[in-house]
């Protein structure tokens, strides 16, 4: 197994309350190594998007990373100087985010835009940096794309435009794309040509891929392994294959069961998950999924106390997880 | 782009004959009658209706109004009935003055008030901000005639680094210069506040949208995002502020006119208006009005040059 190219331990970002901090994510660890695609799945609120923003100090202020660690190729980039996590941020690791529409700046063309992430890294002239943007642009498979330079963003459609997004993410030959909800803000036919883009890309760079998503259907089709979160923590990992066929947690099992089944019979209901996500203010003091939970119990400790993720590759945090497993 | 083009200059013409028109019932509504005034209290009554013939003055107003319109339409705006002198010839003397004073005093606005108020933004909630802001709280407050005296009290009679006259007839550009510096910056000193405030709190909204936080995931650095990526974005309602208060600092400088004895608009249209010279009175006006208008429509064209999204419209 080779090292993981990305990898957060024990990140817990908060911002501060009434009432001390306020923890948005807690104790996340994760890891991808190259060529490979993490799912992080997880309802609104969870902090998918916070995990990540914080690993690469972008977390708006007041927030701020309390703990942990977020190592690119065993360097910790929170203990980087300010400049020298500038340096990785866009060069090293790139980030692609959910809304296309308002993602670039509207009164600069978009060649220009391309041009700014090039030269904010490389000592490259104007020139040589328009026409790298012209050939980013046909990498992401926009058509005429030595015209489409000059063009403006509001001259292109939303998937044109998380198109030049991407050409900005793998402008400098990243090892690690993140893409939050990438696709959440397109029409579903075009939600497709992007992930396939975003599969052939890491393919083809041999990035190691996060994908932020709530569609289970992408993470199926997309991703190698998947993280699912729940009130700022990771509550199951696994390959996408252990996960679906078996998953452990009854949020994980929740979930699957809320997504719709063509192959069930007509009339069959849809199970939602009763109640909403606690705010991460009034955490319960046990397991934060513990008020949905079709399984908690008094007597396991789920109203009472933390349950941490086990180890090994399908790892689970759950009281329940040995009461669970006898019964299925 | 023509019929953009064409569109502001259609606009210029309606806004230019608005302005004259209130100007002309405005003049006439005051008080006061440019015949008595020309040949003084003890005229006879047969001499004073000769010279309001001869003014037009003894016709109804709406048909001075539109003798007035017909003449201004062919470029002549009438004499003044004081000196007898073309209106526009005497109304156009006094604009380089004026000019350099506005032109002055807007640099001074716009080079300290958008660093400042970027910097302000940039360093939200921290005492720089306060500082600055508590500075632009007080440029709005003090009028710009009790801070033209501080500015003499100060500058030019304690520490004499200035002249107390804002104007000289000495020849070359350094005492031109010397003798402008005091009046520009009294007078930029209050818009330069209103432009601080506006680019901060436009710097403020460009700086929490999403192709900010974009631009900082890909690396690129805070200083290009703030002063090239944001400001630009940012630079649209500083414009309009700018323009704004072009008009506004054109009134001002009556004041800063005054209070540094500076030739210019402010005197001329001051002497006119108590002399009754209705046809130099609205001369200066339609000379005013036309310049606030043509910075808004050149301000237009910026926009358009600016965000292509405001183009088609």
């Amino acid at each position: 197994m080779t090292a993981a190219t990305f990898e957060l331990r024990g990140l817990t970002a908060a911002v501060p309350g009434e009432k001390g901090a306020v923890r948005l994510v807690e104790e996340v660890s994760l890891s991808v190594r190259a060529g490979e695609t993490l799912a992080v799945v997880g309802e609104s609120g969870s902090g998918k998007t916070v995990t990540f923003t914080s690993a690469l100090g972008l977390l708006p202020k007041p927030g701020r990373v309390i703990e942990g660690q977020a190592l690119y190729n065993g360097t910790d980039l929170l203990s980087l100087a300010p400049e020298a996590l500038r340096r990785v941020r866009g060069a090293q690791i790139g980030m692609v985010f959910q809304d296309p529409l308002t993602g670039l700046n509207p009164v600069f063309r978009v060649g220009d835009q391309i041009a700014e992430v090039l030269r904010a890294h490389l000592p490259i002239g104007r020139r040589e940096a328009r026409d790298r943007a012209v050939q980013l642009l046909g990498r992401v498979q926009i058509p005429d794309p030595a015209r489409r330079v000059d063009d403006y963003p509001h001259q292109f459609s939303g998937g044109m435009r998380q198109r030049v997004l991407i050409a900005m993410a793998i402008a400098l030959g990243p090892r690690v794309l993140i893409a939050d909800e990438p696709t959440t803000a397109l029409d579903v036919t075009v939600q497709a040509q992007v992930l396939d883009l975003l599969s052939e890309l890491r393919e083809e760079e041999g990035m190691a891929m996060v994908l932020i998503t709530h569609d289970l259907g992408v993470v199926a089709r997309q991703a190698d392994r998947i993280a699912v979160m729940y009130s700022g923590r990771v509550v199951e990992t696994g390959t996408v294959d252990e996960v679906f066929r078996a998953p452990r947690h009854p949020y994980t099992i929740s979930l699957f069961r809320s997504i719709p089944d063509l192959d069930a019979p007509a009339g069959t209901m849809l199970a939602p998950i009763a109640g909403a996500p606690p705010d991460p203010q009034r955490r319960p003091a046990g397991c934060a999924f513990a008020p949905r939970c079709f399984a908690a119990r008094e007597a396991d400790g789920c109203m009472s106390s933390r349950p941490l993720l086990t180890d090994g590759a399908h790892a689970v945090a759950c009281h329940r997880q040995g009461m669970l497993e006898q019964a299925a | 782009m023509l019929l953009y083009v064409a569109r502001c200059a259609a606009q210029l013409a309606v806004a230019l004959v608005g302005i004259v028109t209130v100007a002309f019932f405005l003049m006439r509504a005051i008080p006061g009658d440019p015949a008595i005034y020309m040949l003084g209290d003890y005229a006879t009554t047969e001499s004073l209706a000769t010279l309001r013939a001869r003014l037009g003055l003894d016709l109804p107003v709406w048909q001075q109004y539109g003798m007035f319109l017909a003449s201004a339409a062919r470029g002549d705006l009438g004499a003044s009935v004081v000196t007898g002198q073309s209106a526009l010839a005497e109304i156009w003397s006094a604009v380089p003055p004026s000019a350099e004073l506005a032109v002055a005093g807007m640099s001074i606005a716009i080079a300290f008030g958008v660093p400042l108020g970027v910097i302000a933004a940039v360093r939200q909630g921290t005492y720089v901000d306060v500082a600055v802001m508590a500075l632009a709280l007080g440029g709005i407050s003090f009028p710009v005639f009790w801070l033209g005296l501080v500015a003499i009290l100060v500058l030019s009679h304690d520490l004499g680094l200035f002249p107390a006259l804002g104007a000289t007839s000495e020849p070359g550009l350094w005492p031109a210069i010397h003798h402008l510096a005091l009046p520009a910056l009294v007078l930029g000193l209050s818009v330069a506040a209103y432009i601080a405030r506006l680019t901060r709190s436009a710097m403020l909204e460009v700086l929490g949208q999403d192709h900010i936080r974009v631009a900082r995931a890909m690396g690129v650095p805070e200083r290009r995002i703030v002063w090239r990526l944001a400001l630009r974005n940012a630079s649209i309602p500083i414009l309009a502020v700018i323009g704004v208060t072009f008009a506004w600092s054109l009134g001002n400088a009556i004041l800063v006119e005054a209070v540094f004895s500076r030739p210019g608009l402010g005197s001329t249209i001051l002497k006119a208006i108590l002399a009754r010279d209705y046809q130099l009175v609205q001369a200066g006006v339609l000379v005013l009005a036309a310049a606030v208008v043509l910075l808004n429509t050149l301000l237009d064209l910026v926009y358009g040059a600016i965000d292509p999204r405001l183009r088609k419209a």
